[in-house]
């Protein structure tokens, strides 16, 4: 990671990386946390 | 409740120009500059330029978080962007919050021992440069991916 740090280009570098982690990590928690906010919806509606 | 949400937004920008300016002029300007000026210059920088730099750099990154908090707390989606509920915005504002505890205790303190703005062992100064020097590098990282994520909330990418 200190290689990298010293190194202006491979910080931006690793920094777009981590962008596009960070889009696609978030999508992943957003659709999870809505699963987890759905079940108890879903779980009523079976109990009907 | 609308003028009130865009003096702070405007506050919040103002900030984070303030900020994130002075971090990429330090990583893309000062910092590969330094071993081409001449030694009897370098005072100018280490004793002149960066202790100002510092001190719109350390405001700057308190201000970036306080009226960026102020703002998701009067839009009312703090707590949900926190806990993640709001992911991307809410991994923005965590790497927000981690960039702007690295300033002021790492970045800052480490500086205030390498520029000599405090007293201490001479020979702490070149481990505490390299310190602030990384720690600057990680920001500096960081603040890409943290911008995207605050355009988002605006420009919604998925």
């Amino acid at each position: 990671m200190g290689k990298i740090l010293e190194s202006l280009p491979l910080t931006i570098v690793a920094g777009v990386i981590l962008t596009v982690i960070m889009i696609f990590g978030a999508d992943v928690i957003q659709n999870s946390q809505m699963s987890v906010q759905e079940a108890p919806a879903s779980e009523a509606m079976n109990s009907m | 409740m609308e003028a009130e949400l865009y003096l702070i937004r405007l506050l919040h920008v103002i900030s984070g120009i303030m900020w994130i300016g002075i971090l990429w002029y330090f990583n893309f300007v000062q910092i590969p500059s330094m071993p081409k000026i001449p030694d009897e210059q370098k005072p100018a920088i280490g004793k002149v330029i960066a202790p100002e730099a510092l001190f719109w750099f350390r405001w700057g990154a308190f201000f970036t978080v306080f009226f960026g908090l102020a703002l998701a707390w009067r839009s009312g989606y703090l707590m949900d962007a926190l806990m993640l509920n709001e992911a991307l915005i809410g991994i923005g504002m965590w790497l927000g919050l981690i960039m702007a505890f690295n300033v002021w205790f790492v970045i800052w303190p480490a500086q205030k021992i390498a520029l000599g703005i405090v007293e201490a062992d001479a020979a702490l100064k070149p481990t505490m440069a390299r310190r602030a020097m990384l720690f600057s590098r990680t920001n500096t990282m960081l603040s890409i991916p943290m911008l995207a994520s605050m355009i988002s909330v605006q420009n919604p990418i998925m």
